[in-house]
């Protein structure tokens, strides 16, 4: 699915991150990463827990910054975090004392955008996420899904053009999670993200993305990228779907 | 630095910590002497901790007032302590099972265990001096008092707040309703019944200096008092640095005994006060 | 104390007060103990029409209603303040926190002969006992709280654009109110002991003079009516901090 064309949205060049001597169980989290993304591409990243997925997903938030190397986001280096790169966490993270809407509005708030113009914005993508009615619940009032739902809102409302994703539907139940995974597949092609998914979960991994970075553990590296070129929607049963999930798993076991 | 999330994630070790604890108290003393030296502070108003150290060593060989040393208020003080303590959990803690079990009785007293938690107990200081007169009895009972209410509500919410997927479990296995209350029941309430009595001993603590300041010249809150009326403001914080000590001892006392006899309870966070 | 409750159970949570008044009464009626020593609700009302009126206890109530105020808002605003700074800035904190530990196990009632000695024997050496009584719950609480905020939020506010002292405005605080209230209701009860006491020692007016001088004076009935009224407004104004900052203010937090 390369496009040499275009240029790339995401450049990660020779990044490591060294995490401090006491914080040992992490240690040299990650090495030598070279990844690629281009614009509009769902990419997943997967690997066993302590691989530093989330370490990665951190770097290119601007949240971390490498020990060496650097990211790239259309070719300017990544300095901090900013509104230009939306985050979704496993735990949704949505503040508890703000209202659905209210959390979606938080970014737009923070950017100046007047309140008419921002409430318009919130209400439009409450709709888009399926929460009409919802609005004025507060996160403790709402169920797993509905919670990452509200925080996928929240998270495009300053309208990102890369969507972040911390093993977002890792705290649902089975169904809740095939839900969500359609949503999300929805939401992509409706608003056109690139999109970094961290899962541990290899199924997911192959249904969703355009291709999944397989990353090993201690120190972390890139042991395996695979596209995958199935047509959407994807057929979990199906054979050539079986393959690709035999493939990854051989390289993580 | 742009980027630290905050706050900061403990770069620095609890050792760290501790050493700058022990440094900014050392720095404050430090000050706190020379400026006495300087002339700079009243000596009446904050005597020196060089002074208080004296006074440490005047109250451990001599005593204050002349006679009661330091170890006949400390007495004094644990026996009232451990007199009402005592008594107050002998009788909140059966009847705390009891109105706990039943939800009609818990029901009826509720109103009346709220309103008497509601009362302070320092302001029934003047009501026991007049029915059992300035003696240990008033002292003892008003402790009493204050403990009883605290272990009480908290016995009654341990029992009621029993997992009931637990009495489930008991049942299930074949208990009795009888069985299912000593056996399931009362065990799981014992996290909070402990987290009551810890409450209890800081409400105690409250309790004891005030009953001691009137009607008597043995026990901490007495010594304070006593002190401020001989103008001895050194005593006065030395008894304070004794009653801290004291309090703190005892608190640890029951975190340990706490997990001597819980071990499998992660402690319990929530109590009523 | 529950959400809805049928007329009977309304019965039912009366039905203790007016056992525990019977038996009261019928003690002092029957005589079981000395009356002048033991005087039943009855001599307690009349107390309050006659011996006590509600003009003379209604003075008593503001004075100490004014100490409290005073006391409390300045101890739980600097146990805020101390407790939330100390908890975001951590150097500052372990300097701040180092002499706050030390003499956070001293009770405020044993702060009382110290607070005579700096203060003298008028209003300020009773606001800052009850000061104190309010000051360490809080900023323990204020200073968990930050320490325990999820991290997650503070990485979320950032992505969403959120900087510097603004992540204290925006996340920090309004993540720590629950904590501080729960540290304001302690507070509160024990700054309403610490009043109490420092009114019974030293005081010429208050609802702890007033129960304090009528044992002076032998009126067992007034002390009896000082301890309701005591315990009353104690009830009453921890209902209104819990009404006004659990049940409104966070909602988001505590059940509904």
């Amino acid at each position: 699915m390369s496009r040499p064309a275009a240029a790339p949205k995401i450049v990660v060049s020779h990044v490591s991150r060294q995490f401090p001597a006491e914080d040992a169980e992490r240690g040299l989290a990650l090495q030598d990463i070279n990844v690629t993304i281009m614009p509009n591409e769902f990419v997943a990243i997967v690997g066993r827990s302590g691989c530093g997925k989330t370490t990665l997903l951190n770097l290119i938030a601007g949240l971390l910054r490498p020990t060496e190397g650097e990211v790239r986001i259309d070719g300017r280096l990544v300095q901090g975090p900013g509104p230009d790169r939306g985050m979704v966490f496993q735990n949704s993270a949505l503040f508890p004392w703000l209202t659905a809407i209210e959390n979606v509005e938080f970014g737009p708030r923070n950017l100046g955008v007047p309140a008419d113009r921002r409430r318009a914005l919130a209400r439009e993508l409450i709709d888009l996420v399926r929460l009409r009615g919802f609005e004025s619940r507060y996160p403790r009032e709402l169920s797993g899904g509905m919670k990452q739902r509200v925080a996928i809102a929240r998270a495009l409302a300053t309208d990102p053009e890369i969507l972040l994703m911390d093993e977002p539907f890792g705290a649902l139940d089975e169904l809740t999670r095939a839900e969500m995974q359609e949503e999300l597949l929805r939401i992509w092609e409706a608003r056109r993200k690139t999109v970094v998914f961290v899962t541990h979960s290899i199924m997911e991994a192959i249904y969703l993305s355009d291709r999944v970075i397989v990353l090993s553990p201690h120190p972390g590296r890139v042991r395996k990228d695979v596209p995958i070129s199935l047509p959407r929607p994807r057929q979990r049963s199906s054979g050539a779907f079986m393959a690709y999930y035999e493939e990854i798993h051989g390289s993580i076991f | 630095m742009a980027v630290s999330s905050r706050p900061q994630p403990l770069g620095h070790s609890r050792g760290w910590e501790r050493v700058v604890g022990v440094v900014t108290i050392a720095a404050l003393l430090a000050t706190w002497e020379l400026a006495g030296r300087a002339g700079r502070l009243s000596s009446y108003h904050f005597p020196r901790p060089s002074r208080l150290l004296a006074t440490i060593w005047d109250l451990v060989a001599i005593g204050f007032p002349v006679g009661v040393t330091v170890w006949q208020h400390v007495g004094a003080t644990v026996a009232r302590i451990v007199q009402g303590y005592a008594l107050a959990a002998a009788l909140a803690i059966p009847l705390g099972l009891v109105v706990g079990g039943i939800p009609a009785l818990d029901r009826a007293c509720a109103p009346v265990i709220t309103f008497a938690r509601s009362v302070a107990t320092i302001s029934l200081l003047p009501l026991a001096v007049a029915w059992f007169g300035v003696g240990e009895l008033s002292r003892v009972l008003l402790i009493a008092y204050g403990c009883f209410w605290v272990i009480l509500t908290n016995v009654v919410e341990g029992v009621k707040s029993a997992d009931p997927d637990l009495i489930r479990a008991g049942r299930v296995l074949g208990a009795t309703p009888r069985q299912v209350f000593t056996r399931v029941v009362l065990p799981a309430s014992t996290p909070r019944i402990f987290a009551g009595m810890k409450v209890a001993l800081g409400l105690a603590f409250m309790v004891i200096v005030g009953v001691e300041m009137i009607g008597t010249i043995k026990g901490l809150g007495a010594l304070i008092m006593e002190a401020r009326t001989f103008y001895r403001s050194d005593a006065a914080m030395v008894g304070m640095v004794f009653i801290a000590l004291f309090g703190f001892a005892l608190s640890r006392l029951l975190d340990r005994l706490e997990r001597r006899l819980l071990p499998w309870s992660a402690g319990v966070e929530e109590a009523e006060r | 104390m529950t959400a809805r409750s049928s007329p009977r159970d309304v019965w039912a949570s009366w039905s203790g007060v007016l056992v525990v008044l019977g038996v009261w009464q019928a003690i002092a009626t029957l005589r079981l103990i000395n009356p002048v020593i033991f005087p039943g609700p009855v001599d307690v009302v009349w107390a309050a029409l006659t011996l006590a009126p509600p003009g003379r206890v209604l003075a008593h109530v503001h004075s100490s209603l004014v100490r409290i105020v005073w006391g409390f808002s300045l101890g739980a605003g600097l146990g805020v303040l101390i407790g939330v700074t100390s908890g975001w800035y951590r150097r500052l904190g372990s300097v701040l926190r180092a002499p706050i530990e030390l003499l956070r196990p001293i009770p405020p009632l044993a702060w009382i002969p110290l607070a005579i000695i700096w203060f003298g024997l008028g209003e300020p050496s009773k606001v800052f006992i009850i000061c104190l009584g309010a000051f360490f719950p809080v900023v323990t609480n204020a200073y968990k709280g930050v320490i325990g905020i999820d991290p997650d939020l503070f990485r979320a506010a950032q992505t969403l654009g959120v900087r510097g002292w603004r992540l204290l405005l925006r996340v920090a605080l309004p993540a720590v109110l629950p904590d501080v209230a729960t540290g304001v209701r302690v507070g509160w009860s024990l700054s309403f002991g610490a009043l109490v006491a420092a009114e019974l020692i030293a005081a010429d007016r208050g609802l702890g003079f007033m129960i304090m001088n009528a044992r002076e004076l032998g009126q067992i009935s007034v002390i009896m009516y000082g301890i309701i009224v005591i315990g009353a407004l104690n009830f009453l104004t921890d209902w209104v901090i819990r009404e006004a900052l659990f049940k409104r203010r966070l909602r988001w937090h505590f059940a509904s």
